[in-house]
């Protein structure tokens, strides 16, 4: 499932992306007959339209958001950078530290923009995926990330729907906001080492170039 | 004397984080959930500051500035916004409606607290 599928002519138009989001690569998945974005650690994608959004998950969080009236949602792939200062569950922190920063930011991106397409908070459900131990020999960050999102999720009071979280196992994870069906696969070991590495990429490159917040103040 | 801060944000965790930092720096906070919420607060007590969010129901942060200087103890409170959003159009509608700054998420707690003793 890491390689595209076999290029068959797709049924339906591909839908016009939501303002910001023409970056984001879509494909035509005859197997579940819909237009899929696909996403890779660090971004995510949000719709109004009927189409799924997809990406594969080692020890990163997927949080998969719709409101449950409209189907308006989307999913994002995130991270926490390495705290080197503070004990593993510094995530507690009430003003955070700077790698909940940047995962609240990455939680709150995906809510802004699927607000700003005509969800609505209070309608909000959620689904929750990833956070595998794929490799045994590295500090359990899968585990982190997931107390990280618990710990989001229950501050924000968005329900969770469902949730496939830990393990050893990565995972193909593809979403369907206007419905909020999930198909979810668990991938072999032999995956793992790939997977494992695109992520040691994020993670090198939120290390180089920590989140910074940007201030412009007007005359 | 403690200055007041009217911090306004749909999300529990950034008004948990942002509360906690202004406090610790020794201001009073006071919590708004959305522009609705802040002006309603603001119409009747007087702040030294508002910290608003971007996008949030009922009404946002840029309307929400913009209604605030229409009041004339508000004419001169500086206002800051503190949004996902660094996009440059928002940017600029952030400046028409009156606001004193921008600061674009991901919070950070020192550079927010610098931003604040320069423009109060």
């Amino acid at each position: 499932m890491l390689t595209a599928p076999p290029n068959t002519a797709p049924k339906t138009p591909k839908p016009a992306a939501a303002p910001g989001f023409s970056n984001i690569q879509r494909f035509w998945d005859s197997h579940t007959g819909h237009w899929t974005a696909r996403i890779l650690p660090g971004e995510f994608y949000v719709t109004r339209s009927d189409e799924g959004v997809s990406t594969v998950l080692g020890s990163c969080i997927s949080a998969c958001i719709r409101d449950r009236v409209n189907g308006v949602g989307g999913m994002n792939h995130f991270m926490l950078p390495e705290d080197n200062s503070v004990g593993k569950d510094s995530w507690s922190m009430a003003d955070g530290t700077p790698s909940t920063r940047y995962g609240t930011n990455a939680m709150e991106s995906l809510i802004n923009e699927a607000l700003k397409l005509g969800a609505r908070r209070d309608r909000l459900e959620l689904k929750l995926f990833g956070g595998g131990r794929i490799l045994p020999s590295m500090t359990d960050i899968g585990a982190r990330n997931i107390a990280f999102a618990r710990n989001f999720v229950r501050i924000e009071g968005i329900p969770v729907a469902a949730e496939d979280l830990g393990d050893t196992v990565p995972r193909h994870v593809v979403y369907f906001p206007a419905t909020g069906r999930v198909r979810l696969k668990r991938l072999r070991a032999l995956e793992t080492q790939v997977i494992a590495a695109g992520e040691f990429t994020y993670r090198d490159r939120l290390a180089a170039q920590p989140a910074e917040s940007d201030v412009e103040l007007f005359d | 004397m403690t200055r007041t801060i009217l911090a306004v944000d749909d999300s529990a965790s950034m008004r948990q984080m942002v509360g906690f930092t202004l406090r610790r720096a020794g201001y009073q906070v006071v919590e708004a959930i959305d522009g609705v919420e802040a002006l309603e607060f603001a119409r009747g007590n007087a702040v030294d500051l508002v910290l608003t969010d971007v996008n949030m129901p009922r009404m946002d942060g840029i309307t929400l500035v913009r209604e605030l200087r229409q009041l004339s103890p508000y004419k001169f409170v500086p206002m800051l916004v503190l949004t996902t959003e660094a996009g440059p159009e928002k940017k600029l509608q952030g400046k028409q409606a009156g606001a004193t700054g921008w600061l674009v998420k991901p919070f950070n707690p020192e550079k927010l607290l610098a931003t604040i003793a320069r423009v109060l």
